[in-house]
């Protein structure tokens, strides 16, 4: 990177990448590789299961008194359903009574709203964690090289600590909300989610003890284990610990609603089939998981970025507006490496979704929550639109990014042309006439744009051109020096042209192959983007070296057009998170589980696009009141005691010169 | 949110609204007290009467509905603009050069960006989609069969069907499947001719061996392949003993992986990715689909009906209607209304749900005010005459029956509010809640009901 700050996290596109590639290698190769390992172990576990109960029976001196029932999901090694013995009730017919409501709104929006608000916060405070334990180790790394940079940091992941202490209590409260709102106005669909996931709420609910202990160890215990070297790793590896269990929380969360979209580990009527990890580890688990993490980190990416943006406009320093001006960066570096792979989650997603039920693919692709997915394109383009305009906006205060600041027009009107693309519909809702005028159901011209292989195209050209950009950001003040320079620059140029023509040839070939090859297309496009992500920034950064700079960035430098770019990015990631939590949640249509337990309360309809709209910008608006609430709360304990400038820091303002 | 109710978020907006004019006046007043020489009183009545205007707007806005409120949130809009405009003047006259605080301009970006997303979201097509009725009763008495292969389209396709977008009905089959000649989206077989092609599938050799052999049971559903009289006994045909195409097709929609068409299966083209149609979530019940079954036996030859074997379903197929042997149907209240005809009129009527929007004479009650008053012996002859009258009725029986099943034929004019009574209120589909002898046992009692006393 440019200088000495940024030089030092340069390492983390790696850590990021890396971390997501062991996440995707098993889902998006081939076949799913975990559910295959697991149902070898359900294979050996049945097994053993049928060994004991025939032991049983025969110490008892006859057959052992135990039903077996066929799973819904899970599958034996010949691919027939996989038997358990029944150990719970039957998924009761909900009536009525199984319901309450307040006069003032259905039961079902305020459940929307408990349900959000909670997941809003939880993203959140599961999100700063990860940012601390990244800045803190960061800062433990920096600190023989450039001590008053690692103090920057050190303060930076403990500030951001203290506003996650607030959120955290805040969260649990939402939580305790959300928990009431389903006993109090779902007791019977409730009911039986208890029934089945008994064990793994208790398990939950202590976690929380231990996920709130080291919590406050770790941030009460900041200063005390500062010093000491030692302390300080231990202190560090408190933060991976809380991470953890942060991680495990979430995704015993998780559990409870990818049960209810796809469930397994139970029979036809709803009996659980005696094995809690086959119901805790249905099929969409793991790539709701994934897609989760990332997705808290993009979030937390952009409250921490807004946090930090606003402090920036309200700065009364030069002092101040550098240092706001350099944790925007932070945050936003974050949130788009975040940003980056989440579309390659969301592909392993829905590819678990169709291998569920395909009739459950398509009612999101091609039915009923189509058009919500054409907002989410347009939601996509605005966030890439947002981050591209904060990275040009960024470059300009760069010294000797003049070389590369013609080329953003160019990546604009190829963002613009791609979103264009993204978000073209295939098919509309028109009068007979209309429809006649047009020549079918499908424009003649536009029409083409509409099917997944332009959409992948334009996607992975969109993702391909932020890597571009980011890229040039990253040399913007460098002048490369290595004797391989011509040929370093030749393989980037190489890389991208490649890649480029890779994803628009293969987006031309899928129009000629049937859907089920074509889905396939899908995997090359991909790698070609993830390569110049991993090429090209590993050439890149190989090129820095003995590098000399044009200048350092000028912090506190950064265009109100740039600050707004990061608040459209939050307001975004908020909105976007809002819409898919309600598509994947809003696609078991009337059933509380899917095929199992069906939604016979007054709610069951699935809504029209406007009035979920209006939902999920109140729950947007909503959560960011809160959120203010939350942060000037945070701010209270460090307006009383100014923290102490360590001796000797200069200003970040001053590093520069 | 229901009609009566208030919607969430111009609720949500009014409030943040108050909020911001209380922001303004106390941010005014602050101003005001470190400045010398500033008129406290002027300003401080100027934005307190903004605060005060707002308040009584936000109290006015709980007292509305959704629908009320979408009007109504525009006054405050205006009200929320006076503010900012006179905050701007008073920034300019007293020299402030740090305005609006980032708080308050980060908000109104935020609040501008997100209504701007919920205005691109309700204007985009509205489509909402309400649960299949978990039992269906049928009249099988003047059931004919074109009606029933009609049922079994409309299980397809669904009631309604609009142009250019993709029409679903219960069956759920164009998710994934096409009908017409050259039509083809890829994810499963085009099924024109599928009629004729059931005949010969069951010799070919792929069906006989691939992916399982006949006589052998699929794993997945239990069913035995190519063996008709092994059929769960709720879905089976009466004299199944030889295999014939109907077999096939039934089997097609019970055991989606008993067959897999060449190119559209998973695993080598052993595994169909089809559901059963007979269990969840689509779960149709036998008659529902033999109606299916019938449909596409007929549908590339309109009109004509030689080539269906399905018998027309008897009393016995319907009751009970259906979650598909899913524990069977639900007759406690929750299934749809249906009129046979032996009710009383009022039990008819009070079935219905008439009295909810109808004042009628006759039935006790019946003191419904939404739509017009059923004084049908004096008005329904006087609406035939009206210009206004575009309907094809000729007596009042006629246009009482008219009404009751095209109730949008004609709207009456309501004279108390001086505006027609709102179109579409009234439900579209009494047609499938009434046999043919309780329409008219209905229309009779109606087209005599006049003012009391």
């Amino acid at each position: 990177m440019f200088n000495s700050e940024a030089r030092s996290i340069k390492w983390l596109p790696w850590a990021l990448v890396l971390a997501v590639t062991l996440f995707f290698v098993p889902g998006l190769s081939g076949q799913a590789f975990a559910k295959e390992v697991f149902a070898e172990q359900a294979f050996a576990e049945e097994a053993f299961a049928k060994e004991v109960l025939a032991e049983e029976g025969a110490e008892e001196g006859g057959e052992p008194k135990v039903e077996w029932s066929q799973d819904v999901f899970y599958k034996d090694w010949e691919g027939n359903p996989l038997k358990g013995p029944v150990s719970g009730f039957p998924a009761p017919e909900l009536g009525e009574a199984d319901y309450n409501n307040y006069e003032f709104a259905p039961s079902r929006m305020l459940l929307w709203m408990a349900n959000q608000q909670h997941l809003y916060f939880g993203s959140f405070v599961l999100a700063v964690p990860i940012f601390c334990m990244l800045i803190e180790f960061v800062g433990i790394r920096t600190k023989e090289s450039d001590p008053v940079l690692a103090e920057k940091y050190d303060k930076l992941a403990q500030d951001l600590m203290k506003v996650s202490l607030t959120a955290y209590s805040w969260t649990a409260i939402l939580g305790g909300v959300l928990l009431f709102t389903f006993i109090t106005l779902f007791p019977g669909f409730f009911k039986y989610m208890a029934g089945i996931f008994r064990p793994v709420m208790h398990v939950y609910a202590l976690m929380f003890l231990a996920e709130s202990g080291v919590l406050y160890v770790y941030y009460y215990g900041w200063e005390r284990m500062k010093a000491d070297p030692f302390l300080k790793w231990i202190h560090c590896s408190l933060s991976v610990l809380l991470n953890l269990i942060g991680t495990v929380l979430m995704y015993l969360a998780n559990s409870w609603a990818t049960f209810m979209q796809a469930p397994g580990g139970i029979d036809e009527q709803g009996r659980f089939l005696g094995n809690i990890w086959h119901v805790i580890h249905s099929t969409l688990w793991n790539p709701v998981g994934v897609h989760r993490i990332l997705g808290n980190i993009v979030f937390g990416g952009g409250i921490v970025g807004a946090y930090a943006a606003y402090h920036y406009l309200t700065a009364k320093t030069a002092e101040e507006k550098a240092h706001y001006d350099w944790v925007c960066y932070i945050a936003m570096f974050i949130a788009i490496f975040g940003l980056i792979p989440l579309p390659f989650a969301g592909y392993w997603l829905m590819k678990e979704v169709y291998a569920f039920r395909q009739q459950m693919g398509i009612t999101l692709m091609g039915g009923i929550m189509a058009w919500l997915f054409i907002i989410q394109a347009v939601m996509i383009g605005l966030l890439f639109f947002g981050a591209n305009s904060y990275l040009h906006n960024s470059m300009s205060r760069v010294k000797g990014s003049h070389r590369y600041m013609k080329y953003c027009k160019y990546m604009v009107l190829l963002l613009i042309v791609c979103f264009t693309m993204w978000m073209t519909p295939h098919t509309i809702v028109m009068t007979p006439a209309e429809l006649k005028d047009m020549g079918g159901a499908q424009h003649p011209v536009v029409g083409h744009f509409g099917v997944m292989s332009a959409k992948n195209t334009a996607v992975n050209l969109m993702i391909t051109c932020t890597v571009l950009c980011f890229l040039l950001y990253q040399r913007s003040n460098k002048k490369i020096n290595v004797s391989w320079a011509t040929q370093g620059n030749s393989w980037i140029t190489a890389i991208f042209i490649l890649a480029a023509c890779n994803i628009i040839f293969l987006g031309v070939y899928g129009y000629f192959l049937p859907a089920n090859q074509r889905v396939g297309l899908s995997v090359p496009q991909v790698t070609s983007t993830l390569t110049t992500l991993f090429a090209g920034t590993a050439i890149n950064i190989s090129m820095f070296k003995d590098a000399d700079s044009y200048g350092e960035i000028e912090w506190g430098t950064q265009s109100r057009v740039g600050t707004y770019a990061i608040f459209l990015l939050a307001i975004s990631f908020t909105w976007l998170m809002g819409l898919m939590g309600y598509i994947r949640s809003a696609v078991r249509l009337f059933w509380h589980v899917t095929e199992v337990v069906r939604d016979n309360s007054p709610d069951a309809y699935t809504l029209t696009i406007g009035e979920a709209g209006k939902m999920l910008t109140f729950n947007a608006l909503f959560v960011w009141v809160q959120f203010v609430i939350v942060f000037w709360v945070g701010s209270l304990t460090g307006k009383k005691k100014a923290a102490p400038v360590p001796e000797g820091v200069p200003v970040p303002a001053q590093q520069q010169q | 949110m229901l009609p009566e109710q208030q919607d969430i978020l111009w609720t949500f907006t009014t409030i943040i609204f108050t909020l911001f004019s209380l922001f303004a006046f106390i941010n005014v007043v602050q101003h005001c007290r470190a400045r010398e020489g500033t008129n406290t009183v002027l300003w401080g009545t100027l934005f307190g009467t903004g605060l005060i205007i707002n308040l009584l707007l936000t109290n006015h806005m709980f007292e509305l509905t959704q629908q009320q409120q979408l009007g109504f949130i525009s006054w405050q809009v205006l009200a929320v603009f006076l503010i900012l405009l006179t905050w701007g003047v008073f920034f300019k006259s007293q020299n402030i050069e740090d305005q609006s605080p980032p708080l308050i301009r980060a908000a109104f970006f935020y609040t501008t960006i997100s209504i701007l997303l919920a205005g691109y979201t309700n204007w985009l097509p509205q489509q909402r989609s309400d649960p299949p009725p978990k039992a269906t009763v049928v009249d099988v008495s003047d059931l004919t069969m074109e009606k029933y292969t009609a049922m079994g389209e409309e299980i397809v396709f669904g009631k309604e069907r609009v142009a250019g977008s993709k029409a679903i009905g219960k069956g759920q089959c164009p998710l994934c499947h096409t009908f017409d000649p050259g039509d083809n989206i890829g994810r499963c077989p085009n099924l024109f001719g599928v009629e004729e092609r059931s005949h010969t599938r069951i010799k070919e050799d792929r069906y006989l061996n691939e992916p399982i052999k006949i006589g052998e049971a699929d794993g997945a559903t239990g069913i035995i392949k190519g063996k008709p009289d092994e059929i769960p006994e709720e879905y089976r045909r009466a004299d199944a003993s030889e295999l014939i195409g109907e077999d096939y097709l039934r089997e097609s929609l019970m055991c989606p992986s008993c067959y897999v068409v060449k190119g559209y299966g998973k695993a080598g083209d052993t595994k169909s990715p089809m559901p059963v149609i007979s269990k969840p979530p689509i779960s149709l019940a036998k008659f529902e689909l033999n109606a299916v079954l019938a449909w596409l036996q007929a549908k590339d030859t309109p009109g004509e009906f030689e080539k269906v074997t399905i018998p027309l379903p008897g009393p016995e197929d319907v009751a009970g209607g259906g979650d598909g042997g899913d524990g069977g149907g639900d007759d406690d209240g929750d299934g749809p209304v249906f009129v046979v005809g032996t009710e009383t009129p009022q039990e008819m009527i009070n079935k219905l749900g008439c009295p909810l929007c109808h004042t009628i004479p006759g039935v006790e009650g019946a003191v419904g005010e939404l739509g017009p008053k059923l004084h049908e012996k004096i008005n329904a002859p006087k609406r035939i005459k009206d210009s206004r009258y575009k309907g094809k009725a000729k007596t009042g029986r006629e246009y009482v029956k008219e009404s009751i099943l095209n109730p949008n034929a004609y709207i009456v004019f309501n004279e108390e509010a001086g505006e027609p009574y709102p179109e579409g209120v009234m439900p579209q589909d009494f047609a499938n809640k009434l046999s043919v002898n309780a329409l008219e046992k209905l229309v009779d009692f109606i087209s005599n009901t006049q003012p009391e006393g």
